[in-house]
């Protein structure tokens, strides 16, 4: 019996999903185990004097960040699913674009729009002589950082929150209206407690987006996990605490992780796009109306508009210097590893899904939440276990290097195949959910045909399943490339010397105080990310369910 | 006999009872056999059983000499030779008419696999739609070019799940008739699920009423049906 249930589940399917799932653990493990070790001396110290200041600092980041975004997530998915107003239907679809400016890039940008030579100061300098208290003006602090998270994360909540409101509240916010509650008491005792597993969903999203930010906090100069990592393993060369902090980074986000299975109770917020009854909306006219576009438009000047503008000014200055060679290879390169590693994780997504799909096991389930695990590791703490890992490689393949005639050096662990693996374990989540869920769409009686048609597993996957996907592939794959292409820190960690992409590029130029220079690859980001998020949407927009 | 089931039990993963317990049939070789029972008893799961898309937890399946299924062999659905048309067809969506036929067709010249997909057109009565697609066709087309498919490679036996449950009653009647047709003139063996005791009376040799995963009774349609005064009640009307 038992034996036959081995043989059933034993096919190269199962094994290559088990070889990607102890892929995806080895490096976090590898960071974990750290944590059981023996300290060395400069772990007291930083133990002593740093370790509570990085814990507050990334906590209160997250805090108000967390806060912020859903209150101007939720009220605007409030707003844009109950009321009718000028304009809404454009901001609908806007309130999803500040996604496209990744949070590093929106920091840079208004340091430059704010700072003593930005366009405010010189402005007001120029045309009306009036010189401003500096402090009031710096944003490189920590509420500073605190309204970028907000600006450029606040549309995970939005999106969640609103596809949510859209499908699932009519008859509620109904029956309270019938019930003679206004619009706000509505908002505060219906809206809020019912969509509060879809609140948490996006905003779970943006706390591990702060915690996986190194940009915008190296810019400003504040200390939190992710510096620390940095600057431990590069500053200090003491990897052993570098992977020690990496270590409790890690136990937080499993914290952050079991809470909101908790909190998110049994209850799964569903992003299927069937058409339900959408609630009745209230038609807002003249000053009210305004009002709302109002709101409306501050939100979306500040977190699209404003940066968007800074940047093609800035862009416009210095395209001639920047369109040279160097900016080719630049582009080249940020294509390349993405591409390449899009095309990896859009292969070992669909051979896992393929597998979970078909032999649905408990622990054919299990690998399936193990992709997701990646996606929530922040780029550093990944980062430093891949490096671990490959240089424990290195070191094992030295006698194969020296047998085929190569320096036994580190080769494995100076090369591009360590970034780009990295690459795959923190976005195969990404592909992974859009083909299991082109997967579930399609269901299991096309590949059951199949095989009674005597096509095996993997003949009718080639034949038949692949072809009924594609548009889930191709959606996976577009998501992932631009996510990579979007990446700091682990690129910034893991890109072997001298070479760099688009989003280093930039950050490097930013922080070398070239903010103008910056502009270029930053707009090219944004760009191709706000291109695909629109394409994304339209496609689910239209697509039947 | 040709088809030997034994003691079939069988349990869904997240179900917490038996979905099939002790489920026994033998059927003879161009037998045409209807299982007969209401929803949720565990029909399809049959099918799904015999075909090799379920594992079974104990018992054993034996096709024409050769073991299926038992406690120690376990042969997949694609070395089963086993045909059978779903209950929603699973015509596949991105392929032609021609295409879904000769889709089990293997080992073949080009020029066998067209005179074979010829032969099943002119079967099913579908000579000149072998260009379409899937979506292009009625439900009772759609039909038939399943049949056509399942029937392609020669299987040794086909299994219809509830084949009729999509077409309504004028046609249901015009295709079963057809169906019968064809079972009889390629001499193939044959099960089908139904919950309609009309189908199961125009088209079966024999009828297996199941309940709640167990076969409750096996014999002639006549037998079979007549004996429960609810179904008495049922076809006389
Ligand atoms: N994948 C599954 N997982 C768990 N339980 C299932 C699954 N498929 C079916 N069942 C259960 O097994 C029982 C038998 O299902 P089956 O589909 O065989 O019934 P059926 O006789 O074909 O019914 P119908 O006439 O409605 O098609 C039902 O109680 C059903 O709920
Ligand atoms: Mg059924």
């Amino acid at each position: 019996m038992w034996i036959r249930n081995i043989k059933w589940q034993f096919n190269s399917w199962a094994i290559l999903t088990f070889v990607f799932v102890l892929l995806i653990l080895l490096p976090n493990l590898s960071v974990f185990a750290q944590l059981f070790t023996e300290p060395n001396e400069n772990w007291y110290h930083i133990k002593e004097y740093l370790l509570k200041s990085y814990v507050i600092n990334s906590l209160t980041l997250v805090f108000f960040t967390a806060l912020f975004t859903i209150l101007i997530g939720v009220s605007l998915a409030w707003f844009v699913s109950a009321f009718e107003f000028p304009l809404k239907n454009f901001f609908k679809w806007g309130m999803v674009l500040p996604l496209s400016i990744p949070p590093y890039i929106g920091a840079y940008t208004y340091h430059g729009i704010l700072n003593y030579t930005g366009v405010i100061q010189s402005e007001l300098r120029n045309s009306f002589d009036i010189s401003v208290e500096q402090k009031y003006f710096d944003i490189m602090t920590m509420p500073g950082a605190i309204f970028i998270f907000t600006m450029f994360l606040f549309p995970y909540v939005y999106i969640i929150t609103k596809s949510f409101l859209e499908k699932q509240a009519a008859s509620l916010v109904e029956n309270a209206r019938l019930l003679g509650s206004n619009s706000f008491e509505i908002f505060y005792r219906v809206i809020i407690p019912i969509s509060r597993t879809a609140i948490i969903g996006g905003v779970s999203l943006v706390i591990l987006e702060v915690l996986n930010d190194y940009g915008v906090v190296k810019y400003f100069g504040i200390q939190t996990f992710s510096t620390a990592i940095f600057q431990a393993w590069f500053g200090m060369g003491d990897h052993g605490s570098a992977v020690r902090l990496a270590g409790i980074l890690m136990s937080i986000v499993i914290v952050i992780l079991v809470l909101e299975k908790l909190f998110r109770g049994r209850r799964k917020y569903s992003f299927s796009t069937s058409k339900v009854r959408p609630i009745q909306k209230l038609k807002l006219t003249g000053i009210k109306g305004f009002g709302m576009s109002a709101y409306f438009f501050i939100v979306f000047s500040f977190a699209f508009l404003i940066p968007l503008a800074q940047l093609a000014l800035w862009a416009f200055m210095t395209y001639d210097i920047i369109f040279t060679e160097e900016f080719y290879q630049l582009v080249w390169n940020s294509v390349f590893v993405a591409l390449i590693a899009a095309i990896l994780i859009v292969v070992a997504a669909l051979i896992i899904g393929n597998y979970t799909r078909l032999s649905n096991g408990r622990i054919a389930k299990a690998a399936s939440k193990v992709t997701i695990l990646g996606y929530s590791m922040p780029g550093a703490v990944i980062a430093i276990g891949v490096i671990t890992i490959f240089i424990g490689l290195d070191r094992k393949l030295f006698p194969v290097y020296e047998a085929i005639g190569l320096q036994p050096t580190l080769i494995l662990s100076l090369s591009i195949s360590m970034l780009i693996f990295a690459y795959v374990i923190r976005f195969l989540a990404i592909g992974y959910n859009s083909i299991e869920s082109g997967f579930d769409k399609v269901g299991q009686s096309f590949t059951e045909a199949s095989r009674t048609l005597g096509m095996s597993v993997t003949q009718s996957f080639f034949k038949v399943d692949l072809k009924m996907i594609k548009g889930a592939v191709a959606g996976g794959f577009i998501l992932v490339f631009v996510d990579i292409l979007k990446e700091l820190p682990l690129t910034l960690i893991l890109q072997p010397f001298n070479f760099y992409t688009l989003a280093t590029k930039a950050f490097q130029y930013a922080s070398d105080e070239m903010i103008q220079e910056a502009s270029i690859p930053s707009l090219f980001i944004i760009m191709i990310s706000g291109l695909s998020i629109f394409l994304f949407h339209k496609i689910l927009e239209k697509e039947p369910s | 006999m040709y088809i030997e089931i034994k003691d079939l039990d069988f349990k869904y993963q997240n179900a917490k009872e038996h979905t099939i317990k002790g489920f026994c049939l033998s059927v003879h070789q161009g037998e045409i056999i209807s299982i007969l029972g209401s929803s949720g008893c565990g029909k399809s799961t049959i099918l799904r059983l015999i075909a090799g898309l379920e594992v079974p937890s104990s018992g054993s399946i034996v096709i024409n000499g050769k073991v299926m299924a038992n406690h120690n062999r376990f042969e997949k659905p694609e070395n089963r030779g086993i045909g059978m048309v779903f209950q929603d067809y699973a015509l596949f969506p991105h392929m032609t008419v021609a295409d879904n036929i000769k889709f089990g067709l293997r080992k073949m010249s080009r020029n066998e696999k067209l005179n074979r997909l010829n032969d099943l057109l002119e079967l099913v009565g579908l000579s000149g739609y072998e260009k379409r697609f899937p979506y292009e066709l009625s439900g009772g087309q759609q039909q038939r070019v399943a049949l056509a498919r399942a029937l392609a490679p020669n299987p040794s036996l086909i299994m219809f799940d509830e084949p009729f449950s999509n077409l309504d009653a004028n046609i249901q009647q015009k295709i079963r008739d057809e169906l019968r047709d064809i079972l009889k003139r390629t001499g193939i063996t044959s099960i089908f699920v139904t919950h309609d005791q009309k189908d199961a009376l125009a088209l079966a040799d024999r009828v297996v009423s199941m309940r709640e995963g167990c076969v409750t009774k096996v014999g002639k349609p006549e037998e079979v049906i007549n004996t429960n005064f609810n179904d008495v009640r049922f076809i006389s009307n």
